[in-house]
């Protein structure tokens, strides 16, 4: 086996050492098809504990609901010592290939977890010289192993959880020099799955053998990239760490029935493999634009769960859909409500209580996909339960004043810093898209059984007139909650050594929550998000005001950040914060790589390119395209899917050129065109793009 | 205990009142190394030995003579010795500034080192340790073998990590989920002989910390990392510790 490869497309780690043994186990991780694995080294012994998740196989309850962990393949190590390690990530083809000796004569290891079959991991390993390697097999933790067998060629071990299971079949085949070893894995979150189903996939899979199942792999990875590469000209280093981001995205969630994305993914154990808003909003778009099937089963997981949003909304005397900041297997709300803050104070946590812009958060995750899809039967169907229950629940929520004006008390906005507070201007303002967006949707759902009364759409609307949003007329500034502009003035710059910084634990939590320091976009994740909802024009003195406000400390403002500066064209901070996104895991900037990464990081990424850089933005019926290159990039290309068609766009500073393996409609500068196979060229004017061909 | 050797911990004592914690310390830690406690006093001029601590202590004394600090760093060369123990600071009436001796052997001696300060109360049996542990790979490895000296049935080791605005995280994003992340992998990296020890996670001036941190656990000894000869700029935390602490401090060192 060769050991060259393309470096845009690979990423190599050389030894394993104590101190980052994890955070490049996370790195060199593998997913697809619902299963996440380690990328720890198997031919030696490794120093960090190797693992599998899948998706949506809990154990525990409450709070300390967790991913199960499954049976991992494990005793492929040599007893070498002191023999050079190499691992290195192919990113195009889906593989982790492991390197134990020096080129000509070492022992090497290809792996993968397949995007092709469900279910189904592979390993092959190439002996050379004198090394032997005993039989591979399945391990886990002693506690959750129910039982374990073996047939004539295979054996397996079923590990439980609390209410489902997983159970991994393995079968090791062996010829000359060569190892072939093939697992099969089969998981149920309601009760423990067969193990006649693990080896039944596993005959097929085994069957076909090895070469087989890397071939399909490829050209699995090979589709996959040509609906989501993202070419950029100008920055090698950025360019591998975009492909990397890209990577984890595609094996992060699955088209299989629902998807439960994780904060982390399937990448580690970090975050207990609960479900944020991170899903909804930062990955989701991901998907919706390169693999419409996967954002639609991620969507499934929520549409399952609103009978515990219903219920959650009645528990608050609400009605409608509520759903929850932390959601894990039954949709029941799982955020602890209590921890240790890094100074070792415990701490309330709140967000579970009061972070409720989760919903209108999911209402518009339904309604981007739409947006992206055109998928009709969505939304005359589930998509739209989606959005009217979401919409009842802020039409139950808000509070009318005498003056007739609507308000949203007690909430917490995505700046956690500043907790509760009244009328947060993202809470409401998507709160009013949500309310806006449901009426539009039961308008266009005419003749669709959807249960919505006749003057249900109305009272909508007027609720979401009245909502108040802060907007200051005279500065065009978004009061962030009210009482923000009261707090003590403070710019980042002025008390903190540099940016990003988690600034609730430099200052402490009543400092911070005492001044306008905001741990990230807020206001502005309104620009980003819905920019025909707020003020046309109102994003530069928006972006002013709060970013030198904004301490940057989540990992999802970045990428936000940068989507936003590309949009005002400022050329430095929109690369300044491209870079922090695009190393958040590969530099572990946050010190938690080691726990999984950051997925909904790498969607901010992809959107930064997609929507801040390309201007790519879905209509209903068109596609809107307004791009802009930051200095030193000469051509940015992107591809995504809009209502079925496979759209390819490639811009320099000075040209663009969009084509479409069907006809699609594409917007820009106002203007309709329709993209086909061909292509539509357009040469940067004064005025504008002017099409040429 | 390695093989059949007879390993011993020195007390370093003298005619103070700092004598007898040094020697109640002594006895305290030597049962984590298997070992026999061994006064050893250094007279530098005619000054005789006050014996009287030592023999109600019921351990035997060595009287060594010549400058302090090269008769006690020679004692720890030899191969039994596994540990020495002194006191904080000089005899009250003492020619030497405070601590010159205590800072002066740790640089130099050859086994580990624990100061004791003159109003210490030494409980013994040891049955919990707090670790400083600053979260970077050279001070992992000097605190390495403090950790397996804690690797005793019954004692608790609870790592104390401070983080002083140099290094305040970049980002926190969740702490309901973030701590806990940050704890096991800071233990994985730093503690990963210890992997259950409780962490008692801190934010500010790292010497006031870990000294509130003493108080609030109480703890019978406090390890901290040691970079020996790192001049009168190097090591103030340790320095400022062993200053203020009301504990015996093992000093776990690294060239």
């Amino acid at each position: 086996m060769r050991f060259e490869f393309d470096p845009a497309w690979s990423l190599e780690i050389e030894g394993e050492d104590t101190e980052r043994a994890r955070v490049h186990s996370a790195l060199l991780s593998l997913s697809g098809g619902g299963i996440g694995t380690s990328g720890g080294a198997l031919l030696v012994r490794s120093k960090s504990v190797p693992w599998l998740f899948v998706d949506g196989i809990y154990d525990g309850t409450g709070p300390e609901t967790q991913l199960l962990a499954g049976p991992v393949l494990s005793g492929l190590y040599l007893d070498v010592a002191g023999a050079r390690l190499r691992r290195i990530l192919d990113m195009r083809n889906g593989l982790l290939h492991e390197r134990i000796g020096d080129e000509a004569s070492g022992t090497a290891l290809i792996r993968f977890v397949s995007l092709a079959r469900q279910g189904i991991l592979a390993t092959r390993t190439v002996l050379t010289g004198s090394e032997s390697r005993a039989a591979a097999c399945l391990s886990a933790e002693a506690g959750h192993v129910i039982d374990e067998g073996a047939t004539e060629d295979a054996t397996w071990m079923r590990v439980a959880g609390s209410a489902g299971g997983i159970v991994a079949a393995l079968c090791e085949t062996s010829s000359s020099r060569v190892i072939d070893d093939v697992v099969a894995v089969e998981a149920d979150s309601d009760a423990q799955p067969d193990p006649k189903l693990a080896l039944g996939r596993l005959a097929d899979a085994a069957g076909d053998g090895f070469d087989t199942l890397l071939e399909e792999q490829r050209r699995a990875w090979g589709e996959r990239w040509e609906g989501a590469d993202i070419r950029i000209a100008g920055d090698d280093q950025l360019q591998q760490a975009t492909r990397f981001a890209l990577f984890h995205l595609i094996g992060s969630a699955h088209e299989n029935g629902e998807s439960a994305l994780g904060a982390r993914g399937l990448t580690g154990s970090g975050y207990r493999g609960h479900v944020f808003w991170d899903a909804d909003v930062f990955v989701l778009p991901f998907f919706a634009a390169t693999q419409p099937a996967v954002a639609r089963a991620m969507l499934e997981y929520r549409i399952r769960r609103l009978p515990a949003a219903q219920e959650s909304a009645r528990g608050w005397r609400r009605r409608g859909a509520r759903f929850a900041w932390e959601s894990a297997r039954s949709g029941r709300d799982v955020t602890p409500s209590s921890a240790r803050d890094r100074a070792g104070n415990l701490v309330p946590i709140r967000t579970g209580q009061l972070e409720e812009h989760i919903v209108a958060d999911i209402a518009w995750a339904a309604s981007h996909y739409i947006d992206w899809t055109g998928d009709r039967a969505f939304a005359r169907g589930p998509g739209l339960a989606l959005l009217v229950e979401t919409a009842r629940y802020w039409a139950s929520r808000v509070r009318l004043d005498a003056d007739g004006s609507a308000h949203i008390f007690g909430v917490i906005g995505p700046d956690e810093y500043h907790e509760p507070v009244d009328d947060n201007a993202f809470t409401n303002v998507m709160a009013r898209w949500n309310l806006r967006r449901a009426a539009a949707a039961v308008d266009e759902a005419r003749g669709v059984d959807d249960g919505v009364g006749p003057e249900e759409p109305t009272s909508w609307r007027t609720i979401a007139d009245a909502i108040v949003d802060g907007y200051d007329e005279t500065t065009g500034v978004y009061e962030q909650f009210a009482g923000f502009r009261g707090l003590e003035p403070m710019l980042i710059e002025s008390v903190a050594p540099r940016r990003p910084i988690a600034a609730d634990i430099l200052l402490g939590s009543e400092r911070v929550s005492s001044s306008q320091v905001i741990k990230q976009a807020d206001v502005l994740m309104l620009h980003h998000l819905i920019p025909d909802e707020v003020r046309p024009g109102s994003l530069a003195a928006n972006l002013r005001y709060y970013e030198p406000r904004t301490a940057h400390g989540s990992s999802l403002s970045p990428g936000v950040h940068a989507s936003l500066f590309a949009r005002a064209h400022d050329s430095v901070r929109a690369l300044s914060s491209l870079g922090i996104a695009s190393r958040i895991d590969l530099d572990d900037l946050t010190g938690t790589t080691a726990g999984g990464l950051h997925i909904a990081t790498m969607g901010a990424l992809w959107q930064a390119f997609v929507f801040g850089f390309a201007g790519v933005r879905p209509r209903a019926n068109s596609l809107t395209i307004d791009p802009w290159l930051p200095e030193g990039w000469s051509a940015l290309e992107i591809r995504v899917s809009f209502h079925g068609g496979r759209v390819h766009l490639r811009t320099t500073p000075d040209d663009l050129h969009v084509e479409s393996d069907r006809p699609t409609a594409i917007e820009v500068d106002g203007d309709v065109f329709v993209a086909t196979p061909g292509g539509l060229r357009f040469r940067a004017g004064t005025s504008g793009w002017r099409v040429i061909s | 205990m390695e093989g059949d050797l007879v390993t011993r911990v020195i007390a370093c004592i003298d005619n103070s009142a700092a004598a007898r914690p040094v020697l109640e310390g002594a006895r305290a830690i030597a049962p984590l190394f298997g070992a026999q406690v061994e006064a050893a006093h250094v007279t530098e001029s005619d000054e005789s030995a006050d014996t009287t601590t030592a023999y109600t202590a019921n351990v035997p004394l060595r009287t060594l003579h010549g400058e302090t600090v090269d008769e006690l760093v020679n004692l720890t060369q030899d191969q039994e010795v596994v540990a020495a123990v002194v006191g904080a600071r000089g005899r009250p009436l003492g020619r030497q500034p405070a601590g010159h001796v205590a800072l002066e052997l740790a640089d130099r001696a050859a086994a580990l080192l624990v100061i004791v300060p003159p109003d210490a109360r030494v409980r013994e049996p040891i049955q919990r340790v707090l670790m400083a542990v600053k979260g970077t790979a050279t001070n992992a490895r000097s605190l390495e073998r403090a950790i397996e000296l804690t690797d005793v049935k019954d004692i608790e080791l609870v790592v104390v990590h401070v983080d002083d605005e140099e290094n305040i995280p970049s980002f926190s994003d969740q702490v309901q989920h973030e701590t806990d992340e940050f704890i096991r992998e800071f233990l994985a990296r730093y503690v990963p002989a210890a992997p259950a020890a409780r962490v008692a996670l801190r934010i500010g001036r790292p010497a006031d910390e870990i000294l509130d941190t003493i108080d609030a656990e109480q703890p019978d000894l406090v390890a901290i990392g040691w970079r020996r000869n790192a001049g009168p700029d190097g090591g103030l935390v340790a320095r400022e510790v062993v200053a203020r602490s009301h504990v015996p401090v093992l000093l776990a060192t690294v060239s």
